[in-house]
């Protein structure tokens, strides 16, 4: 379908990331809207409804009964062929949950954007990663933002990805809820041109069509499952040379260039490093400046990708430093390090390094409270007490509640 | 002053506008001055809270803002009440650093409402001003197309829309720049939709000096 004339060339704009997520679906031109409002990502719904009722954006614009029926329908609109965008937050992700995998299965690249909220308990409105990370084995591309601008670019190259014939796999564009989601910045809105150019309208190969029957998702005999779930597997595996190619070619079109694996800050010289991804990297980062005039050897690695993982990337990134503290925002209840889930694939992609670093997990920002400068502080001593000691004290800290 | 924090209480629903409107204005003006500015509302306080208290937030400060992340402002150097029944009740005064200023909408004089604050020690002046009546205040029987625009919990709505302050927040507005020179009257003017209300505020607010801090 085509858009009603976005007349605007380039422009910078302040918003907050939802919105900076409403304003990509619509660059994107996408054809299926299906919502169901939950907070911190209503304010995306919002946002799309306003531009649907303005005329702004010619798409289909449904609201569904529950975040089931919302993934079910943006599952038959994809079928059809159309370009969709959904989305959820927290305890709504989790809702929608059995479709995850027949999304992923029928190969339909379905966008959803994350803004996270914690689960139930505490059922606050903070951000903990927990609602997607859920998720990140159902066979979606997965990847955190840390701002509204790199939120805005990352539903364009995700669906530049998601789509390519070598792909076909739905994406979860995350960002935290409130750190990015309801934090206003500057975001600079492409020329649609630059989006026509990088983004070509979505052709699926196999579109449900009474003229060209097909059958999408049957049900199959057992040795029926085992090549298809390799077909999906392989997807998955494959996208990582189709992610890299589309991160140049972002790049070149726009002029932001993002390292589509992690974001180093800082970690020239650096000994002790934090791994994390998502909005804290933000406070992160003015700790480690801060950090780096007393003479503190101390850096930022940030996730950008998690699915799929980077994992040779990642190895040879973090066997540089001599302490890695690994900062969750998600709970892994019972997990490898009694603390979050991170570390445990962390720990994984480092092993087979012939220079391990020692490795911590800190559990902050849980409840989605805020990281303040102080806990980065805190953290950094703990990491440099174990380089010095040459062994850490225990896997997993809870900031905040230690001395 | 290098670092200010401004705080907005507001009846949740009914009056978000209000205290959105000034917050925004505050920041959009303080951004235009060449200053580092944020406005955001209280996350947890916003949703579907029809007259609860609910609260909007500005900070400024000459430096880039390393707390953009921090989602309640610890020490307000600012504070109005948008609605003055909001006085008494709980402590909007929490963290106020001395030398503040506190900006009540009511239709009393300062030296009557003072008896309610909590902690007015903190204060260096209390500012009331009859919002409700400057603004013609009757948004509830003709305003209702404006209230629903703008409901998204965003900063800059002040350089999007021509509508910010059509209402209440104009004269509350006016009332804390003259009181604080926060911003300069110059640059937030034009983004006032209410402009009489806004004028006439900055003549017939009443400054109650208290305890002024040594520079």
């Amino acid at each position: 379908m085509a858009t009603t004339a976005i007349s605007t060339k380039k422009k910078t704009v302040r918003m907050n990331g939802c919105v900076a997520s409403a304003q990509a679906a619509k660059y994107a031109d996408v054809d299926v809207i299906t919502a169901y409002p939950i907070r911190p990502y209503t304010a995306t719904m919002m946002a799309l409804a306003q531009m649907v009722a303005n005329g702004e954006l010619d798409a289909e614009y449904i609201v569904a009964d529950s975040e089931h029926s919302q993934l079910s329908i943006a599952h038959g609109a994809s079928s059809s062929g159309a370009r969709v965008f959904t989305g959820s937050s927290g305890v709504g992700v989790q809702f929608a949950y059995e479709l995850y995998s027949p999304i992923s299965g029928s190969r339909m690249p379905v966008q959803m954007m994350i803004a996270d909220r914690t689960l139930d308990p505490p059922g606050d409105f903070g951000s903990e990663h927990t609602d997607a990370l859920s998720t990140r084995d159902m066979g979606w591309l997965m990847g955190w933002a840390c701002d509204a601008q790199e939120a805005f670019d990352n539903h364009l190259m995700a669906y530049r990805i998601g789509e390519d014939p070598r792909v076909l796999l739905p994406q979860m564009v995350c960002q935290d809820g409130f750190f990015v989601s309801h934090i206003t910045t500057d975001v600079e809105l492409p020329d649609p041109g630059q989006v026509k150019e990088f983004l070509p309208p979505y052709k699926h190969p196999y579109p449900l069509d009474p003229r060209h029957p097909v059958s999408h998702g049957p049900q199959i005999m057992p040795e029926q499952g085992p090549p298809l779930q390799l077909e999906r597997a392989r997807a998955m595996e494959g996208s990582m040379t189709v992610i890299e190619q589309v991160h140049d070619e972002f790049a070149q079109i726009f002029g932001r260039k993002y390292d589509p694996w992690v974001e180093e800050f800082m970690t020239d010289g650096a000994e002790v490093v934090f791994f994390m991804q998502g909005g804290h990297a933000v406070t992160a980062r003015f700790a480690i400046q801060h950090l780096r005039d007393e003479g503190v050897k101390v850096g930022l690695v940030r996730l950008r990708t998690i699915r799929p993982y980077p994992t040779d990337r990642v190895n040879k990134v973090l066997s540089k430093f001599k302490v890695v503290g690994v900062i969750e925002t998600n709970m892994g209840l019972g997990s490898v390090s009694s603390g979050g889930s991170l570390y445990a694939e962390a720990c994984a992609a480092l092993y087979e390094s012939p220079q391990h670093p020692l490795v911590i997990s800190f559990m902050a920002g849980m409840g989605g409270e805020a990281i303040v400068l102080k806990e980065f502080y805190w953290m950094t001593k703990k990491m440099m007490e174990a380089q010095k000691r040459g062994k850490i004290e225990k896997r997993t800290h809870w900031v905040g509640f230690e001395e | 002053m290098s670092y200010t924090e401004l705080t907005v209480w507001t009846r949740g629903i009914i009056m978000d506008k209000e205290g959105r409107d000034i917050v925004n204005s505050i920041s959009a003006s303080a951004r235009l001055e060449g200053k580092f500015a944020q406005a955001m509302e209280n996350y947890v306080d916003n949703p579907d809270r029809t007259n609860a208290p609910t609260r909007k937030y500005c900070r400024l400060s000459d430096n880039v803002l390393e707390n953009e992340l921090t989602y309640e402002n610890e020490k307000p150097n600012i504070v109005v009440l948008v609605e003055g029944t909001m006085v008494k009740g709980w402590d909007y005064m929490r963290g106020m650093p001395p030398g503040g200023t506190l900006v009540i909408n009511t239709h009393y004089t300062p030296e009557y409402m003072i008896r309610f604050v909590p902690g007015p020690e903190r204060l260096a002046q209390l500012v009331c001003v009859d919002a409700a009546k400057l603004a013609d205040h009757k948004w509830l029987y003709y305003r209702l197309g404006q209230l629903g625009l703008d409901r998204l919990s965003t900063e800059g709505a002040a350089e999007r829309s021509k509508a910010i302050a059509p209402d209440i927040a104009a004269p509350l507005i006016a009332a804390v720049v003259k009181s604080t020179g926060i911003v300069k009257r110059e640059t937030i003017e034009p983004m006032i939709a209410n402009k009489k209300a806004f004028q006439m505020a900055l003549d017939e607010l009443h400054i109650m000096p208290l305890n002024p801090v040594a520079a």
